[in-house]
């Protein structure tokens, strides 16, 4: 999927901001250092940014900084997650998890919900482990509520999803990337699932 | 980032390093190293001093860095507050909140402080990104990319030191160079670059400019060159 670009000189006459601005957000790390992406053209390298995704952070931004220090500003974006809603008609429009999925999960929402992204994320989360047919509609639920009572409180920090079974009884958990586990030889290790690159796979969807 | 120090750094260790030796890295409250020595591992501490000839094999992280002499950090290394005399050199990114360079600095990533000032020379192969740039050359300043608030570069005075620093430099002379400068307020001199876009700009003598975008001001000194000279409308 070909992506929207705009380019830094389009993007600094349209918002209003000034170089000294832009790239003091992104020391403050403000706008995540991926969305600078270096082109060849024929004036030479030139920058550009996901136009949506740099649109609404600038505005985000333009619109805190007035009552925040851009430190606290900086704490309110999280840098891996992005401000990214969508309402639940469209989501089911294009199709990024099966129709099955959303009439299970998020059958009762009215068409008109605005899910945020880390909403999104769960959906696709559930929606892949289904597919591989590697778990029940039933467990599903299950992994919703842990994905909705947990994974926001690694605030961003990588973390992987894992799935196990053990005669035939299951269980999700959500640990940091960085941990070594090791289980009882019973256990059946169904899936291990970096959630950053569940993350990055929704997040080329969606651009 | 920067508030996290006073607590919890109480209670960790000190090191104290003096000779020729390995030192291991971790983290510390006050790091103070004489001689020549090998950090092996990644190193963080509340403060460093430095004097002599150190080279680490991984990530430094500091709020005050001071260090005389000659350092090469294989990884990378942030530094709230740094005063260095010497040469720095940095395999990673060097980043914090203010620098005063005195000698030669070379990184090989990204660069990024909020200030950064003082005399001597760069070579940054990434992004220079500071919110101010106050540096008197003493032999060449180099980056791909220059982005800031406000820029301004002179050529360094002859001085006694100028033995010393063409001893350090032979080949270079004191003159800026980049690809792209960006920024707010530009005041160049002796800079050579293909592109300069900024708010205010004045291009200094011996400056060779490709092509310079402002939006408010323009100021061209006797002795610069420039190719395409364009005012970006509001």
């Amino acid at each position: 999927m070909d992506r929207d670009l705009i380019s830094k000189k389009e993007l600094l006459d349209t918002t209003g901001i000034s170089y000294g601005q832009l790239y003091r957000w992104k020391r403050k790390q403000l706008i995540p250092e991926e969305w600078f992406i270096r082109k060849s053209t024929f004036t030479g390298q030139e920058t550009f940014f996901p136009k949506d995704l740099i649109l609404a952070r600038i505005d985000k931004i333009v619109n805190m900084k007035d009552d925040l220090s851009l430190d606290q500003v900086a704490g309110k974006l999280s840098p891996m997650l992005m401000d990214y809603e969508l309402r639940k008609a469209a989501f089911a429009e294009r199709n990024i998890v099966s129709q099955v999925v959303i009439n299970q999960f998020a059958g009762k929402d009215p068409d008109h919900t605005v899910y945020s992204f880390e909403m999104l994320l769960y959906f696709y989360v559930i929606d892949k482990l289904l597919q591989t047919g590697e778990m029940t509609m039933e467990e599903g639920e299950r992994l919703l509520t842990v994905l909705r009572d947990h994974f926001p409180k690694f605030e961003g920090k990588p973390c992987d999803l894992i799935f196990i079974r053990k005669m035939g009884v299951s269980s999700f958990m959500l640990v940091s990337s960085d941990a070594h586990l090791y289980f009882d030889n019973g256990i059946k290790v169904v899936a291990k699932l970096p959630m950053v690159e569940l993350i990055e796979q929704l997040r080329g969807k969606l651009i | 980032m920067t508030g996290e120090s006073g607590m919890e750094n109480i209670g960790l260790p000190d090191l104290t390093v003096n000779g020729v030796s390995d030192a291991v890295g971790g983290k510390y409250g006050n790091v103070r190293i004489d001689g020549v020595i090998k950090v092996v591992g990644d190193i963080e501490a509340q403060s460093f001093k430095l004097n002599g000839v150190i080279r680490t094999t991984g990530n430094v992280k500091s709020e005050s860095f001071e260090c005389d002499g000659t350092l090469k950090v294989a990884g990378s290394l942030r530094a709230s507050h740094m005063r260095m005399n010497g040469l720095v050199n940095v395999e990673g990114a060097l980043s914090g909140e203010r620098l005063l360079l005195n000698g030669l600095l070379t990184i090989k990533g990204d660069c990024e402080y909020e200030h950064l000032e003082g005399e001597g020379g760069f070579d940054v192969d990434g992004l220079l990104n500071a919110g101010s740039i106050n540096l008197k050359l003493q032999g060449r300043g180099k980056a791909r990319e220059i982005g800031v608030e406000s820029l301004y570069i002179r050529q360094g005075a002859k001085s006694l030191w100028s033995k010393v620093w063409k001893w350090l430099f032979p080949r270079f002379s004191p003159e800026l160079r980049a690809g792209v400068i960006e920024g707010d307020d530009i005041d160049v001199e002796y800079t050579k670059a293909d592109v300069i876009r900024g708010n205010r700009v004045v291009i200094g003598k011996g400056s060779v400019i490709g092509r310079v975008e402002y939006r408010s001001e323009l100021k061209v000194l006797p002795g610069a060159t420039i190719g395409e000279r364009v005012k970006i409308g509001d």
